[in-house]
């Protein structure tokens, strides 16, 4: 008996003993998007090559509550080293738990970085994403409009009516592919489109409209109002079948076989249409693609870019294993993999990889002439759009609200969320 | 004998002497983050300190006691994993709804602000009233159906065992799978056949409807088997009598088997009744919670079907207010807790009835 709970205890002790050997060695690396986690593992491999040091990526995304994982993981006292992040509000649950990394190499050559209230650098940018209305150069072409004529509100109404009356003769269903369903694109709606109101054609660090947003909420109403009839624009020349019961699927798939001239959503879609969609892409020609700016004022003449995420680093964790990665992800040997691999668009100065994405020549463009925009949206309090501006998008498609209506309700609810 | 009773008490005296000083020793390791050096071992330390505690135990000599001690060791690790998944996180839990906790950090007790604040909220009260709406509606219908069903699959139909499993399969499938079914039915194929441009799910009123119709479909089946199975408890000489005597089939049913299963009657309306209340899964799916909801105490909401589950799930991980979320959900629990005591007491009464 005696010689068996011997036996028992030492089998138990080794066990016990297991699975601190087994994460004793590397980094864990927390990644949010999952649609670069292959790419991600690659560059991880080819880091292990070249200088030994393993980097677990562990890739989640699509609809799994990152923040909350990441708080299971840190009750569990099983944090990663590095680990994603959108913004302020995001950030903000981890203060005083984040590397300062203004001294670090990578931050040198990009100043795409995520700077906390204190001045101190805590996000690694990794890619640039762009919000502007993108479009299908062929369409535009055979219809005769030229994407560079639309400055403001009438001339995009304009080419909208032009478009529209050629419908048949362009084949296609739609001028434009907006969907505002407010259980599926609250996002693309409350969040991307909404950020334009916030940002389109101001510089990248004018924050006038969001911190009158953050003052309990405040909308300027002369500029809410032309925003909104931008939106009702949409409303109106949206595919009816798209316009409050579709999906994101479908208005991707769309636009990617040529059946709306216009789409409402960001460069993520490029990867979509040189990967998911590539059958449907070809057949519609491999068409070039580009963007116009929300131009729902006369003069707005930029288009939204910014890192949508950053990686901070965990303080408690192999600081110095994660600062050698970060900085050897940032020099071209990395940033090559991500440029060419997963289709980002690098926020560093000294890469000269080329991303084969369609949208990538007019990302650069805007970039170059100096009429980007920030995202100031990322900092607005995390549930407005899903918990309760979402939902206005979708009725004022449901054409159950005016345009007065949209604003007043816009401008009642907002104030909900931020007191 | 003596000699014996000694030695087996040394032997015990060590080993939880050895087995204390191990736990103690792990257990400082953990709390001062010593994770090197002999800190790396500390797993191993308490598995092994936890274990000679037991065995000490186990040897303490005493003839009168030693049963009851064996008792308590087999019960252990029940009552320990009981206690580690419900009965301490209940306590931590009730602790933190009277704090600011972010899920992460918190800065300061708040008394019974958090309970003040959940009921000056037109938001969670409209949840919580829709959530009641949504338990009413739902007993009867989800009853009703399931009872309706259930006759059906105790006549002798052809092929009722196959009818029985098609009614039982929705039960199978999981909440959120079944949600983006019926979403994509709603979306997609209801719209195409009422050529309506909207699905249900875009207007509050519809979307409620929905999500009941969604709800009877997934859950009747389930009921419909604890109806057949009290349904087939019926004496087969009670029905023959009836039949002799000539009653009628609708008199059997209101005569004499809705009476005899009265029981069944009762289990399965809790039973929906305190599912119905804890609905999370399909309603995530669905709608998310968002719905148009206009004049309600004064205010405008966009929480329109939201349920009272997914409203606390929203606040604590959309919102970041996790002690609120917890002062809500104590009150979840409280209500629940009430419906489960009053089901208690009713089954308890019919029981001694019959």
């Amino acid at each position: 008996m005696k010689k068996y709970l011997a036996i028992f205890l030492v089998l138990t002790m080794f066990v016990a003993l297991l699975p601190t050997a087994a994460f004793a060695d590397g980094i864990r690396l927390f990644n949010g998007k999952i649609e670069i986690a292959e790419p991600l593992e690659h560059a991880a491999k080819v880091y292990e090559e070249a200088t030994g040091k393993h980097v677990e990526v562990e890739s989640l995304g699509g609809g799994v509550d990152l923040q909350a994982t990441l708080k299971q993981y840190y009750q569990a006292g099983n944090m990663p080293e590095i680990f994603v992040g959108e913004g302020k509000t995001d950030f903000d649950n981890w203060t005083g738990m984040m590397v300062d990394m203004t001294d670090w190499e990578w931050a040198k050559d990009t100043e795409a970085g995520f700077v906390d209230e204190t001045g101190a650098l805590i996000g690694f940018p990794y890619t640039t994403e762009a919000i502007g209305l993108a479009y299908n150069k062929s369409i535009l072409d055979k219809a005769g409009v030229d994407p560079a004529s639309i400055t403001g509100p009438e001339s995009m109404k304009a080419a909208f009516e032009k478009i529209d009356a050629m419908k048949d003769e362009l084949g296609i269903t739609a001028v434009i592919g907006y969907c505002a369903n407010a259980t599926e694109l609250y996002w693309s709606t409350a969040q991307h489109l909404f950020g334009n109101y916030l940002d389109a054609g101001l510089d990248r660090d004018d924050t006038t409209y969001f911190d009158l947003l953050m003052d309990g909420g405040k909308l300027d109403t002369e500029r809410f109002t032309h925003f909104a009839e931008m939106v009702a624009l949409f409303n109106q020349y949206s595919d009816p079948a798209l316009l409050v019961s579709g999906n994101y699927d479908m208005q991707v798939s769309g636009f990617a076989a040529g059946k709306y001239a216009f789409v409402t959503q960001g460069s993520w879609i490029g990867s979509s249409l040189t990967n998911q969609y590539k059958d449907l892409y070809a057949a519609a020609g491999n068409f070039e693609c580009g963007y116009v700016p929300y131009c729902f004022e006369e003069g707005i003449d930029t288009i939204l870019t910014n890192s949508p995420s950053w990686w901070a680093v965990y303080k408690d964790g192999n600081v110095e294993e994660a600062e050698a990665f970060l900085n050897w992800l940032a020099t071209n040997d990395g940033q090559k993999i991500m440029v060419e691999e997963a289709g980002c668009v690098s926020p560093y100065k000294s890469c000269t990889a080329i991303a084969n994405d369609p949208f990538a020549p007019a990302i650069s463009a805007y970039t170059a002439a100096g009429k980007t925009s920030a995202w100031h949206w990322l900092n607005q309090p995390g549930n407005l759009a899903q918990d309760y501006t979402g939902i206005i998008f979708q009725d004022f498609a449901m054409g159950i609200l005016t345009v007065d209506d949209f604003v007043a309700d816009m401008a009642d609810t907002i104030p909900q969320c931020i007191k | 004998m003596t000699e014996a009773t000694s030695g087996k008490k040394s032997l015990s005296m060590t080993l939880l002497a050895l087995g204390t000083a191990l736990l103690l020793v792990s257990l400082y390791c953990d709390f001062t983050k010593t994770y090197s050096g002999i800190g790396a071992m500390r797993g191993a330390f308490l598995v092994i300190g936890a274990l000679l505690i037991l065995a000490g135990i186990y040897y303490i000599p005493t003839v009168l006691h030693h049963r009851a001690i064996i008792n308590c060791i087999f019960l252990f690790p029940l009552l320990f994993t009981f206690a580690v998944t419900v009965i301490i996180p209940m306590f931590v839990g009730f602790f933190y709804s009277f704090t600011d906790w972010n899920g992460v950090t918190f800065t300061r007790m708040v008394g019974f602000e958090n309970y003040a604040a959940m009921f000056k909220e037109p938001a969670f009260i409209w949840s919580l009233l829709l959530t009641v709406l949504f338990v009413l509606v739902n007993m009867i219908l989800v009853n009703l159906v399931a009872f309706l069903l259930a006759l059906l699959c105790t006549t002798k139909l052809k092929g009722v065992g196959f009818f029985r499993a098609a009614y039982f399969l929705p039960n199978l499938i999981g909440g959120i799978v079944l949600g983006y079914i019926w979403q994509f039915i709603f979306s997609n194929v209801l719209t195409k056949i009422l050529s309506s441009p909207y699905s249900a799910l875009a207007k509050t009123n519809t979307a409620f409807i929905a999500i009941i119709v969604v709800y009877v479909w997934q859950y009747a089946g389930y009921i419909m088997l604890i109806y057949i199975n009290g349904l087939a408890t019926v004496p087969k000489d009670v029905l023959e009598a009836a039949q002799i005597d000539g009653a009628s089939d609708i008199m059997t049913l209101f005569k004499i088997k809705i009476p005899m299963i009265a029981a069944t009657f009762t289990i399965c309306t809790f039973l929906t009744l305190t599912s119905a209340f804890k609905q999370f899964d399909v309603n995530l799916a669905l709608t998310n919670g968002v719905g148009t909801v206009r004049g309600f105490m004064g205010a405008r909401l966009s929480n329109g079907t939201q349920m009272i589950a997914l409203n606390i799930y929203n606040t604590a991980f959309a919102r970041d207010q996790y002690g609120y979320a917890q002062a809500k959900a104590i009150l979840f629990f409280i209500i629940l807790a009430c419906v489960s005591l009053l089901q208690v007491r009713i089954s308890n009464k019919r029981e001694v009835e019959m």
